[in-house]
């Protein structure tokens, strides 16, 4: 028992202090939350964009041109690997540009804001169609109609998945390694393969994550409370 | 003020209207009837082009409204619409429902919007409600509420599509007394509805819809007593 004690401290020791190694983790962490709060903000703002794009028709009904470019986009970023796709903005589309985190922005964002796109579509779909028919009816513009009427009540319907998007998104930036920038994830790898000792690194960077998700899960949770409650005001 | 010429709308391959010709005056208040599924709502929302017709002309006010180049937001201001399921919006209070359109579109300031909104309220009897959600209210007052906002907008006709179709019993005498109230001061309105009391009282013509189509049309003392197509007798003896 008090040998298997002195092995673990050990391995903690090795893990976390040992050439101040905790501050590994803690930049990678940094980069980490970086990428996935930026790529948040441009998916959110893309997606946006590309959900109405999607939703708009012409005066007869039919799609527009804008609505044929939003679904290639969905489809090509849905039915591609986001590892791949961040190697091809990487390696190819921003092959000049040297800052990697704005490259890992870029690329989850994009990804980001196709996911986003679908969401924000389904949550303006929800809102009933009269309350637009009621909108125009009174000589109020598509655009008008959307900004006062419908997007204040969509946002409602889409604050919870769009939660669940950003827990996807934090997680998903784990595979920046690929482009070698260190985040949480790279950090553990490294200091694994430094001290030959996989355990304490590797749980140690999934109980960060797992930490950090878990927070933003109770306080999503709390935010949905709070909206379902408005909704019977 | 309103003339609809060979009026045309076919959903998919469906063909709701099929040829509705008819003139509207100033200050009349034409009542719709007919059994459901006729076209009325159909023909209703293709006054104000919430459906596009698919063939046929609209002209209001000496302006052609089927015309791809007239700009129907415009054309809406004028035109005040209540709906069977009041369609408030939800996430509004009810002095912002009222006020949202005539401000927005720059035709009143805030205060002297809100000035009208009150004072209409007034009329109605909802005063103390301006502040209140419409998830707040009953059906009857939502409908009061519904045609108060569409009367800030000043318009010179009004659509109603069975306003108090989706009221419980109780509630259906107050809207019919604002939209009578509404007539008496001169309104231009066209109502589909399923109160027969009302067309009655209120209407100075009442059409009956069927096959997508007028089929009759007359003063309501001469459509009540003296029906003469037999879908329309038929009609009148299973709703009366
Ligand atoms: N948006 C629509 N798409 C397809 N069919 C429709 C649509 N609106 C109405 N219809 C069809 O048109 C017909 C007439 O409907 P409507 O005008 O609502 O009749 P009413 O108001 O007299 O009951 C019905 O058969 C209905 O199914
Ligand atoms: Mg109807």
């Amino acid at each position: 028992m008090q040998a298997w004690f002195e092995k673990i401290s050990k391995m903690f020791h090795m893990a976390f202090v040992e050439g101040d190694r905790w501050k590994l983790y803690l930049d990678g962490l940094g980069v980490t939350l970086q990428i996935a709060f930026f790529a948040a903000i441009l998916g959110l703002a893309i997606g946006t964009v590309v959900a109405l794009m999607k939703l708009s028709v012409k005066r007869n009904g039919k799609k527009t041109v804008w609505a044929h470019i939003a679904n290639i986009y969905i489809d090509i970023i849905r039915g591609t690997p986001s590892v791949l796709q961040l190697l091809i903005m990487w390696f190819i589309i921003m092959k000049n540009c040297t800052n990697g985190t704005l490259v890992a922005v870029l690329s989850f964002g994009i990804n980001s804001g196709a996911y986003v796109a679908e969401i924000v579509r389904a949550g303006i779909l929800a809102v009933d169609k009269g309350q637009t028919e009621a909108g125009r009816s009174l000589g109020l513009s598509k655009a008008q109609t959307m900004m006062y009427i419908v997007i204040p009540q969509a946002i409602k319907n889409v604050l919870p998945p769009i939660g669940n998007e950003f827990i996807v998104l934090l997680k998903e930036t784990a595979i920046v390694g690929y482009v070698s920038l260190t985040d949480l994830t790279r950090a553990a790898n490294q200091i694994t393969s430094r001290t030959y000792e996989a355990f304490m690194p590797l749980i140690g960077a999934a109980v960060i994550y797992f930490s950090i998700i878990k927070v933003l899960t109770v306080l999503l949770e709390k935010l949905e409370r709070r909206l379902r409650k408005s909704d019977n005001r | 003020m309103i003339i609809v010429k060979d009026l045309h709308k076919t959903f998919e391959d469906n063909r709701v209207l099929r040829g509705v010709n008819y003139h509207i005056h100033q200050g009349e208040k034409i009542v719709v009837v007919g059994p459901s599924g006729s076209g009325k709502s159909t023909f209703l929302r293709c006054l104000n082009l919430l459906e596009v017709p698919t063939g046929g002309e609209i002209w209001f006010d000496g302006q052609l409204i089927t015309d791809p180049k007239t700009d129907i937001d415009k054309v809406r201001q004028h035109m005040g619409m209540v709906f069977q399921n009041f369609n408030l919006f939800n996430n509004l209070t009810i002095m912002d429902n009222i006020t949202l359109a005539p401000v927005k579109l720059k035709l009143m300031n805030k205060e002297q919007a809100c000035e009208t909104a009150l004072s209409l309220l007034e009329r109605v009897g909802l005063k103390e409600k301006a502040d209140a959600y419409p998830s707040q209210l009953s059906g009857g007052q939502k409908q009061r509420i519904a045609i108060v906002r569409s009367l800030a907008m000043n318009p010179k006709v009004m659509l109603f599509d069975e306003p108090t179709s989706a009221l419980d019993p109780e509630m259906v005498g107050e809207v019919l007394e604002v939209m009578k109230g509404l007539a008496e001061s001169g309104m231009t309105m066209v109502v589909v509805t399923h109160e027969m009391g009302f067309a009655r009282e209120v209407g100075t013509k009442v059409l009956f819809m069927d096959e997508g189509i007028i089929m009759e049309e007359n003063t309501p003392a001469e459509f009540f007593a003296n029906p003469k197509c037999d879908r329309l007798q038929e009609f009148l003896s299973k709703v009366l």
